[in-house]
């Protein structure tokens, strides 16, 4: 089974992600900052990170970077509220930036996508 | 005045090379801050093309031993005025998202995309700060932007034996396309306009922002040695808009002078290139100045010997060197040697096919060839180096082709 680790810093949205890739079959843990998502990392392995942009302490952009750094073939889905940080270079860096919908068909369609190409297999 | 390409456009200098081929130059300074032709250091090369070229939005990527070569960008290149968004900027790793040194060149530019997001440049050149050459960037980025190219790579037609197993190889197309990049191979392919040779990589780039951000981060996330010429460009033959700016002369399509300082034996035979009567590299350019930090020195002089008790004292020569301010050749001879400035050189000494750098006390009598010796070395009265290999090798290091090295501060009693 594939595990997904979704960082945001909304509650709500965390329960609302787990219970939606829970139901696709996927093994899904949440973080509520980067840090916290970073130490998570540290003891468990996850096949793709859901990753908010705009949170408390460091962003979301910073935390892709550290996340490829510890491993560079990590699939990254960036799912921001906002279409502006594509400006930022290390958005690039992920394998998609999905902007925030209450329709999460892209977002679940992102996630294929990434597992249809990635040859990350454990 | 800044051209005005130059306003879309910035310069990237990879100046982080451990240069362990050139050891012990680079003991204690990287590759791009070895002293060379006397009064510069080899970035001053690059650093000039800058200059010359109206590109003055530079970062210079450093790394290992980078203390000498920021003191030189400051005290040599202070020069552009920041509130006209001119600037030579030393950055040094920052481990902003990665807690490495860069692995490779493609990774210092993909551990650098925060300079990319400060300025958004349309273009990025990308440039070694350890080559020997004079080149014109506003041309190659012109050429760029007529090819709507993507990534244009300057290359130059090298002899086989330069090229084999060396350097990245190159085959284009009648438009200047390239259609396959090898890096390093030991039987080169051959360029179509001079026999015998094979068009190299120069490791002298540029791209377009959004092409280099996306190949970078594709490297990124490939196991690879996240290397421009090994990796990132051939990746990107097949797919992208990579065209070869070929570095000829305009009118004749003569070959220019290009040296990639990567051993001390291409670091000898440049510096020993310079001395020719006329030589392919030209200091004396005035359309081309090479500026260089110099410091304050007297001139140089060239006296008959003080000390010399009891007999006629002889007069101090230089034959076909060139010999920095602040040196005193004092009743010595030198031949064929690239000194300094700060060098003393005592009565009856004899130097030739020689480099020494800035400081080095040669003292009475000693007779010295084929050496090259760093900075502020003192050599006692009377010694002789680079006649001898087997006693020079007790204490030295030699090089492949027989060179004596002396690292910096050495004293020899």
């Amino acid at each position: 089974m594939k595990k997904l680790l979704i960082v945001d810093d909304e509650k709500h949205l965390r329960l609302l992600y787990q219970t939606e890739f829970e139901a696709e079959g996927y093994k899904v843990d949440t973080a509520a900052d980067a840090m916290e998502a970073l130490g998570m990392f540290e003891h468990e392995r996850y096949d793709l990170v859901i990753l908010d942009i705009k949170m408390p302490g460091m962003d979301g952009i910073e935390a892709l970077g550290k996340f490829l750094g510890r491993d560079n073939k990590l699939p990254v889905i960036i799912n921001s509220a906002y279409d502006s940080h594509k400006d930022n270079f290390m958005s690039w860096a992920a394998d998609s930036y999905v902007i925030k919908s209450s329709d999460l068909s892209e977002l679940k369609q992102k996630v294929k996508e990434a597992f249809g190409e990635s040859i990350y297999e454990f | 005045m800044a051209s005005d390409i130059s306003k879309e456009l910035l310069t990237i200098i990879l100046a982080g090379g451990r240069g362990e081929r050139l050891y012990p130059l680079t003991k204690v300074r990287s590759k791009p801050a070895v002293p060379f032709g006397g009064i510069y250091r080899i970035i001053d090369f690059t650093l000039s093309n800058c200059l010359n070229s109206g590109f003055r939005r530079i970062k210079v990527l450093c790394q290992y031993m980078s203390h000498s070569l920021d003191r030189h960008l400051k005290e040599g290149w202070s020069i552009f005025c920041r509130e006209l968004d001119e600037y030579i900027d030393s950055v040094p790793p920052q481990q902003q998202f990665q807690e490495t040194w860069y692995k490779g060149t493609a990774d210092a530019i993909f551990q650098n995309f925060y300079l990319l997001d400060l300025i958004h440049p349309k273009y990025v050149m990308i440039l070694s700060g350890d080559h020997i050459y004079k080149m014109n960037y506003a041309e190659m980025v012109r050429y760029h932007i007529e090819k709507k190219a993507e990534l244009t790579v300057a290359t130059v037609e090298a002899e086989m034996s330069r090229a084999s197993g060396k350097l990245g190889v190159m085959q284009v197309d009648p438009t200047g396309r390239i259609v396959d990049f090898e890096e390093k191979p030991l039987k080169p392919k051959t360029s179509s306009a001079h026999s015998g040779h094979a068009l190299v990589n120069m490791g002298i780039y540029v791209f377009n922002t959004d092409a280099l951000v996306r190949n970078v981060v594709a490297d990124a996330k490939r196991d690879t040695s996240h290397d421009f010429g090994r990796d990132v460009i051939p990746a990107m033959i097949p797919a992208h808009r990579c065209y070869s700016f070929n570095f000829v002369d305009e009118t004749g399509g003569e070959i220019l002078y290009w040296r990639d300082i990567g051993t001390i034996e291409n670091y000898y035979e440049a510096n020993m290139d310079l001395l020719s009567p006329r030589p392919r590299f030209d200091l004396f350019d005035p359309q081309w100045p090479v500026r260089a930090h110099i410091g304050q020195y007297p001139p140089a002089k060239m006296i008959r010997a003080a000390s010399a008790q009891g007999k006629r004292a002889k007069l101090g020569r230089a034959r076909n060197s060139i010999i920095s301010h602040g040196c005193i050749i004092d009743g010595a001879v030198v031949s064929n040697c690239v000194i300094s400035p700060g060098v003393y050189i005592g009565p009856e000494a004899e130097v030739e096919d020689s480099i020494i750098m800035h400081g080095t006390h040669i003292g009475a009598g000693c007779r010295i060839c084929r050496s090259l010796i760093d900075k502020n070395v003192s050599i006692a009265p009377g010694k002789t180096i680079g006649y001898e290999p087997e006693q020079d090798s007790q204490h030295f290091m030699i090089s492949e082709n027989g060179i004596v090295l002396i690292p910096k501060d050495f004293k020899l009693l």
